[in-house]
């Protein structure tokens, strides 16, 4: 019969070890010239708690995409704050796969990303703060529509809170609708500011009357 | 025409809120109920918001959105999600296998080493089992080239029954009548496969989620891995990603489950089209 049975799987000679698999063999192999030998580093040491700082540098200049998207899963899996701090730095970068990448990482981890969250809502920079309201699109955290009424509160960027007010026509409760009501009298010239407040408070009336 | 779901209190599930659990659901899962299947999902519902004390339907969504742990979108997938199982379940895609997986491979492969298939879950073994039998009956590379198929599981028990092979009439239930006979011998009211087609399938226990694991799973042609991400968080699935990646060798499949997306988890493999099922594969080196 040509189906022919595998007694188990063998390491093949390809995967035998050539150099320790210690933190300090496996971050110096996080600058090889080999992508199969980064990948393969990168995912032993996710298995390192103290891995974030090396794997957040590394990630910064990572050419491969596969490598690439290994870092973020490890970035992910260990979720510490040198983790998050790679990751909030890759929110600064112009390489927009990059960024999304780290939103979508940074989404996965409501409990690291809470304490920086105001922070990051406070950036000097509009669009780090967009990109926090983004990622408070899929956190899974209590505070989401506390937070995202503040920035309509307070965001002095009609960009921003449009973005956080077109979440908040999905998700607000009653305790969003004063600022949600206020929200086009600070841009009485934004007609998307307009249609989306109206969005919000209309879903809300319904909710109300239900 | 079936009533609507109530739970004890009576209380029900608007077509409002069905909608938009819906939508939330299919995001979070991959999953999509039709409308045919409201009276199950409401049924469902109304157990998991009893069973976290919710006090409405919007209650329990927000816990759902934004309980922290994901445990209570787990609970309500393991609910949602029916763990069944049975020969040429999703039979398309054993067909994409033959009439096009497997030409384009042996296309590219330099040299004479098997092709290796790689089954996961294998739950109680049907999948492998008709793995072996599709390309014994339908593929005519078969001749040619030497094929090896591995299944693993997580849960050593289901493993057990998977090396027995004897199944319940429904678990045969779609396989057409002459490879029942051809294949399987009767035992009571059950059948057994047969010793050969047993023996051609090494079944492992395999945790996907852990690295040391699965280190030595490598070098597959095709991964058939249906119905099991839809039971993971996003984490997990992009850890489950990277796994199946290092496991291909270049131009290698993987075939998931019709409800399943592996563009909505990785973009480390290229959609391909065709025309029986859409697989993803690792890209080789030369395209």
């Amino acid at each position: 019969m040509p189906i022919i049975k595998q007694q188990a799987p063998q390491i093949s000679g390809e995967d035998k070890r050539q150099r320790p698999r210690d933190f300090d063999g496996l971050t110096a192999a996080l600058n090889s010239g080999d992508e199969v030998i980064r990948r393969w580093a990168v995912r032993d040491l996710a298995e390192f708690p103290a891995a974030g700082g090396a794997l957040a540098a590394r990630l910064k200049r990572e050419p491969n995409a596969a490598v690439r998207n290994a870092i973020l899963t490890a970035l992910t899996r260990l979720g510490d704050k040198e983790a998050v701090d790679g990751l909030v730095e890759c929110l600064r970068s112009e390489d927009v796969a990059l960024r999304n990448a780290a939103m979508e990482a940074m989404k996965e981890l409501p409990a690291e990303v809470a304490p920086i969250m105001d922070t990051l809502l406070s950036d000097n920079d509009p669009d780090v703060r967009i990109f926090a309201v983004s990622i408070l699109e899929s956190l899974r955290h209590p505070r989401v529509e506390v937070w995202l009424k503040a920035v309509i509160e307070h965001d002095p960027h009609v960009n921003v809170c449009a973005t956080a007010a077109d979440l908040l026509s999905e998700l607000a409760s009653e305790i969003s609708r004063t600022a949600l009501e206020r929200l086009p009298l600070r841009f009485p010239e934004e007609p998307y500011i307009a249609f989306v407040t109206d969005l919000a408070l209309k879903r809300l009336n319904e909710d109300r009357s239900r | 025409m079936k009533t609507a779901a109530a739970n004890k209190t009576g209380m029900t599930i608007c077509e409002e809120d069905f909608l938009k659990f819906r939508e939330y659901f299919y995001r979070k899962s991959g999953i999509y109920f039709e409308d045919c299947k409201r009276y199950f999902v409401d049924k469902r519902l109304l157990e998991r918001i009893d069973a976290t004390g919710s006090e409405s339907f919007r209650s329990y969504f927000v816990l759902l959105r934004f309980e922290t742990g994901g445990e209570e979108l787990q609970a309500l997938i393991n609910l949602m999600t029916v763990n069944e199982t049975y020969f040429f379940r999703e039979e398309y895609q054993f067909q994409c296998m033959v009439t096009g997986l497997l030409g384009e491979i042996v296309q590219y492969k330099t040299n004479n080493s098997p092709l290796r298939i790689w089954s996961i879950p294998s739950s109680s073994g049907e999948e492998a089992y008709s793995i072996v039998i599709y390309l014994l009956e339908y593929w005519p590379g078969i001749h040619l080239w030497d094929v090896e198929v591995l299944s693993s599981d997580i849960d050593t028990r289901i493993i057990s029954l998977a090396r027995r092979g004897v199944y319940s009439p429904r678990s045969v239930q779609h396989l057409p009548p002459y490879l029942l006979t051809k294949y399987f011998t009767p035992i009571g009211c059950n059948y057994k496969i047969n010793e050969d087609i047993k023996q051609s399938v090494e079944f492992t226990r395999v945790n996907l989620m852990d690295t040391s694991d699965v280190r030595a799973y490598r070098n597959f042609d095709i991964i058939f891995c249906r119905n099991l991400l839809i039971y993971f968080d996003n984490l997990s699935r992009h850890l489950a990603a990277e796994t199946f990646f290092d496991a291909l060798n270049p131009g290698g499949f993987i075939c998931l489950g019709h409800s399943e997306s592996m563009s909505r988890t990785s973009s480390l493999f290229r959609v391909r089209k065709f025309p029986e099922a859409i697989v993803y594969q690792k890209p080789r080196q030369d395209i």
